[in-house]
């Protein structure tokens, strides 16, 4: 799913362990013309983080291997730079503040508003230090 | 006159009257009729002709034969005439002497032919026996004739000449004539005197028969009243209207007080031409004050015409008969109200009563043998003083204790004639003699087996024994007194074991019951009537007890008695009674079938206990049950928010960015058709995925609607609910970890509940680990088979444990160790696992946590089990 054309800059990361919304996030990212790259798998996106950049990554909280929050933690050490959007199953105001706390720039809880959620991917996407930079 | 003149003179005489004339014929003839009928008898009638045919006819000496008793000879008759020539009574003297056979001598020609025999001169005749004393005599002609009744010669007479004649025709015929009616007199003659006869005997048997006669004419006039009518009447015929006969002589119906109603009388009704058999009337007058029973017959009187003349009434005296009947039917009486269930003092009572009746002056008392053996208790002596019954009650028995104590001992009869003077009443005799007692015969009462009873005495005022017919009602006496006592006593000790039971199931709530098949009767405890909805009295039987059992179940309830009673001796059944208005019991009823020593079924002895309210707490617990697992399951569904949510809204945002992904797609016009198509694809998917999580959810919170088990396999069952649960595990940092055996045998279980059982446990142990820190929230369910006979699961949690003392506590109700529990929940755990058949249990693990483990047992490998 990734775009071999775009810069890392214009990538759109997105890590949910469950198959079925992964693909479906991707797919509405790719219908709006974003870019994206998805993972299965937390440790995965981490292991892609440290070899790129990455401007936006939307996080799923509940994950078997790793919670996103506990992903954000290790994210905002490895890539301080990017914003990261969290999207979650559960209306849980606890991880929603843990999460707001830790500089999330969205948080939305599953199922939510393709417009809003598109919109504030662009949004993220528009302030990065990098996209800043090139415009 | 000379002799010679004499016989000229009478010859001419002679001459004339040997031929007389007509009229003096007739004028004979009629003499001698109006003289014969005149006459007496045969003799005298006879006198008459011999007479009155010498003087008209001139002969010298007529004689009559008659045969003898048994009609062999003929015997010269008393009577004769005789001119009164002395030599004429030599040949009297002759014939006197003479019997004559058939066809011998004049006498037996005549008797033999039935006709006149004339001889001109018996000298000469061969057949003349009396030749000699004829020639002496100078006999010659002689005639013989016969009267005859009908056919028969009743007599013979004869008449002598002194000189030889002819045959004179005419003069034989008159004779004949006189003969013959003679003869006719005669005849009626006998029949009068054979009347006369007959009413002489009938007369006698009238006046000396024991039955009352009587004959009245049409008009109610008395012809005949024999003496035993006066006897039993009171008094003889009167001139009394036949509407007073009942007032005159004392008739009454058999209500001994209501005279006879005089149209109904026997003999009014026999005058009246009807028939009357066999009516029974009621007689007592001054002479008869006790009064008499009669039993008349009667028949209508009738002239040769046919016309009614009057009636006539044979009356027998019945009191004796009557007497008897009464007796008898008073014994069945007493034997009814024994049958009847009188008191037994009411019932002895009676019989004394009855006894006492049936002769003057007799009075009777019954003691009883108190059950000891030893002494004498009062039964019944209504018409002794109280003070005899006061002091006799509870004297002793022994070879010297008056008549009754006395003969209980022996076992025999013990008559004394005469209480002043016999020993045996040495400590009794003021008494009697205050009582006027003089002779005292007691007979012991036995049992049918041969126990003494008590005792039936006779008392009299005077000195004597017993007569056979007090003997023969002592007899009856002791008979009737052993039923009567017998039975009583059979009744209370049947009383006595009815009331202990019944003591004894009231006391348990229990209906005790007893059904008697052969009498068709049935018994049942107070408590039991109270059970089954019977009056207190109501008399009861098998079929009755049956008549409550629930329409539904009578049949089979029928059955199970049947098959008790034939064979199997053991009766059990549960099932519900219908009350009056509709009640309805559960019970349960048990009994056992008593027989005799010959085997013969005796009883159906049984209990039934009313567990109407067990039953009702049953299924109110059931309800409670079913309740409570369904809202712990709700509760378990609440504690599994996140799962739930995460579970719904993962298929849910996948579906709905899928469907923003295509709009948009669709509204840039660049599609690629492959795309589209794994995109409503993965739609299709994802809702079908919600669709599962929502049954899943809906299976555990519906209420136990369908309860069927199936074959399961637990691993199968455990992932399940850990995908269930899987997001709570997640949200709450923690790890299951599971252990499979996977040769576990398949269990025979409630899905569902199975289900809840794990999430109860596996919520529990997800709060266990709370306390600790992320990286120790660890849970471990492990599954294996014990021995292929059962399938282990355990459920370990690392976490705080159970209460050190009784781990097991964790199970009971409202036990609690979570702030926010309900302590309902490992409750429901063991309730689903027991009813499984299986158990569970608790123990805190060595090193640290909890242990939960339980085992249901393994289906058994036939192939019934393996399809299911």
């Amino acid at each position: 799913m990734t775009s071999g054309e775009k810069s890392d800059a214009e990538i759109v990361c997105l890590v949910d362990d469950d198959l079925s919304v992964l693909k479906s996030i991707q797919r509405l990212l790719a219908s709006d013309g974003l870019s994206v790259r998805g993972f299965n798998k937390p440790k995965e996106f981490l292991a892609h983080v440290q070899t790129h950049s990455v401007p936006v990554v939307i996080l799923d909280i509940w994950m078997e291997e790793m919670s996103g929050l506990e992903l954000q933690a290790q994210l905002s050490r490895l890539s301080p730079g990017t914003r990261v959007i969290i999207i979650t199953g559960c209306d849980d105001p606890a991880a929603k503040l843990t999460a707001l706390q830790h500089g999330v720039v969205a948080f939305f809880t599953k199922p939510f508003d393709d417009d809003q959620f598109l919109t504030a991917v662009r949004g993220a996407l528009a302030i990065h230090p990098m996209n800043e930079r090139a415009r | 006159m000379s002799e010679r003149d004499k016989i000229d003179k009478k010859s001419d005489e002679r001459q004339e009257i040997a031929d007389p004339s007509r009229e003096e014929q007739l004028s004979l003839l009629q003499t001698i009729t109006m003289e014969v009928a005149a006459a007496s008898d045969l003799w005298s009638a006879l006198d008459v002709v011999l007479r009155r045919v010498c003087e008209k006819t001139g002969w010298v000496l007529g004689q009559a034969w008659m045969p003898n008793q048994d009609g062999t000879v003929l015997d010269c008759g008393p009577v004769c005439f005789c001119s009164g020539e002395d030599g004429l009574t030599k040949f009297r003297v002759a014939s006197e002497g003479s019997h004559f056979r058939p066809g011998v001598g004049l006498p037996g020609r005549v008797w033999q032919l039935k006709r006149s025999a004339w001889i001109e001169d018996v000298t000469q005749d061969p057949n003349f026996p009396r030749t000699k004393a004829a020639t002496k005599v100078g006999l010659k002609a002689a005639v013989g004739i016969p009267i005859l009744s009908g056919d028969e010669v009743i007599a013979v007479i004869e008449f002598f000449l002194q000189e030889s004649r002819a045959t004179n025709e005419r003069l034989v015929k008159v004779i004949a004539a006189v003969a013959a009616q003679l003869g006719l007199v005669m005849e009626r003659k006998r029949a009068v005197e054979e009347l006369s006869r007959t009413n002489e005997i009938l007369q006698s048997i009238l006046s000396s028969m024991g039955d009352a006669v009587i004959v009245a004419d049409k008009q109610g006039n008395f012809l005949l009243f024999n003496p035993a009518a006066e006897r039993m009447f009171g008094k003889g015929a009167t001139q009394t209207a036949s509407s007073e006969w009942s007032h005159q002589y004392g008739l009454y119906l058999s209500d001994k007080v209501t005279p006879f109603p005089a149209d109904q009388l026997p003999l009014t009704r026999s005058i009246r031409g009807e028939e009357v058999n066999n009516v029974e009337v009621f007689v007592r007058h001054d002479k008869a004050p006790q009064g008499l029973w009669t039993r008349i017959n009667g028949r209508p009187l009738r002239g040769p015409d046919g016309e009614l003349s009057g009636g006539v009434i044979v009356c027998r005296d019945i009191t004796e008969i009557k007497k008897e009947e009464f007796f008898l039917f008073d014994q069945s009486r007493v034997l009814e109200m024994i049958g009847a269930n009188a008191s037994l003092s009411e019932v002895l009572t009676s019989l004394v009563l009855l006894m006492e009746g049936q002769a003057d002056g007799l009075r009777c008392s019954i003691l009883l043998l108190n059950r000891d053996g030893k002494h004498v208790r009062h039964g019944a002596a209504p018409n002794l003083p109280e003070a005899y019954v006061k002091a006799v009650d509870g004297a002793p028995i022994g070879p010297r204790n008056g008549s009754c104590g006395t003969a209980m001992y022996l076992r025999k009869q013990v008559v004394v004639k005469d209480v002043m003077t016999d020993p045996l009443w040495a400590d009794y005799r003021k008494l009697a003699e205050i009582c006027g007692l003089r002779a005292c015969w007691s007979t012991p009462i036995l049992s049918p087996h041969g126990d003494v009873l008590g005792s039936f005495a006779m008392y009299r005022e005077e000195t004597r024994g017993p007569q056979p017919e007090e003997l023969r009602l002592t007899q009856i006496a002791t008979h009737i007194a052993g039923i009567a006592i017998d039975r009583q006593r059979a009744q209370e000790t049947l009383r006595e074991r009815e009331a202990r039971i019944s003591l004894a199931a009231e006391s348990a709530d229990l209906a005790f019951w007893v059904i008697y098949p052969e009498q068709n009767t049935a018994w049942m405890s107070d408590k039991g009537r109270a059970i089954y909805g019977f009056d207190s009295q109501l008399p009861l039987n098998r079929d009755l007890i049956c008549g409550r059992v629930h329409p539904d179940e009578r049949a089979a309830v029928h059955a199970a008695f049947d098959r008790a009673c034939a064979s199997i001796g053991l009766f059990e059944s549960e099932h519900r009674l219908v009350l009056p208005y509709g009640r309805t019991r559960w019970v349960i009823a048990r009994g056992r079938c008593l027989h005799d020593e010959h085997g013969n079924l005796l009883e159906l002895i049984g209990v039934t206990i009313d567990v109407s309210a067990q039953k009702q707490a049953d299924l109110q617990l059931q309800i409670q049950r079913e309740e409570m697992s369904h809202f712990n399951r709700v509760a378990l569904m609440g504690e599994m928010t996140a799962s739930v949510a995460h579970e719904l809204n993962q298929p849910l945002t996948a579906i709905a960015n899928n469907a923003s992904a295509a709009r948009r797609f669709l509204q840039r016009g660049n599609i690629d058709p492959v795309l589209l198509q794994q995109l409503l694809q993965d739609m299709v998917a994802d809702s079908q995925r919600a669709g599962e999580v929502i049954r899943g959810i809906r299976a555990l919170v519906q209420k136990d609607k369908n309860v069927a088990r199936s074959m399961l396999n637990l691993n199968t069952v455990i992932a399940d609910t850990l995908r269930l649960v899987s997001s709570d595990i997640v949200l709450r940092e923690s790890v299951v970890i599971t252990e499979m055996d996977h040769g576990l045998p398949q269990v025979e279980a409630v899905p569902v509940q199975i289900q809840q059982v794990l999430l109860n446990l596996i919520m529990n142990a997800l709060d266990a680990v709370q306390a600790c820190p992320p990286a120790k929230r660890r849970i471990i369910i492990s599954t294996r088979s014990l021995n292929g006979a059962s399938a282990e699961v355990t459920v370990r949690d690392f976490g705080t444990g159970l209460p050190k003392d009784r781990p097991d506590k964790v199970f009971d109700h409202f036990f609690s160790t979570k702030q926010t529990g309900m302590g309902m929940g490992l409750t429901i755990v063991r309730s689903i696992i027991e009813t499984h058949g299986g158990k569970i249990s608790a123990e805190n693990a060595p090193d640290r946590g909890a242990r939960f483990f339980f085992h249901l047992p393994a289906v058994r490998g036939d192939s019934k089990s393996q399809a299911a």
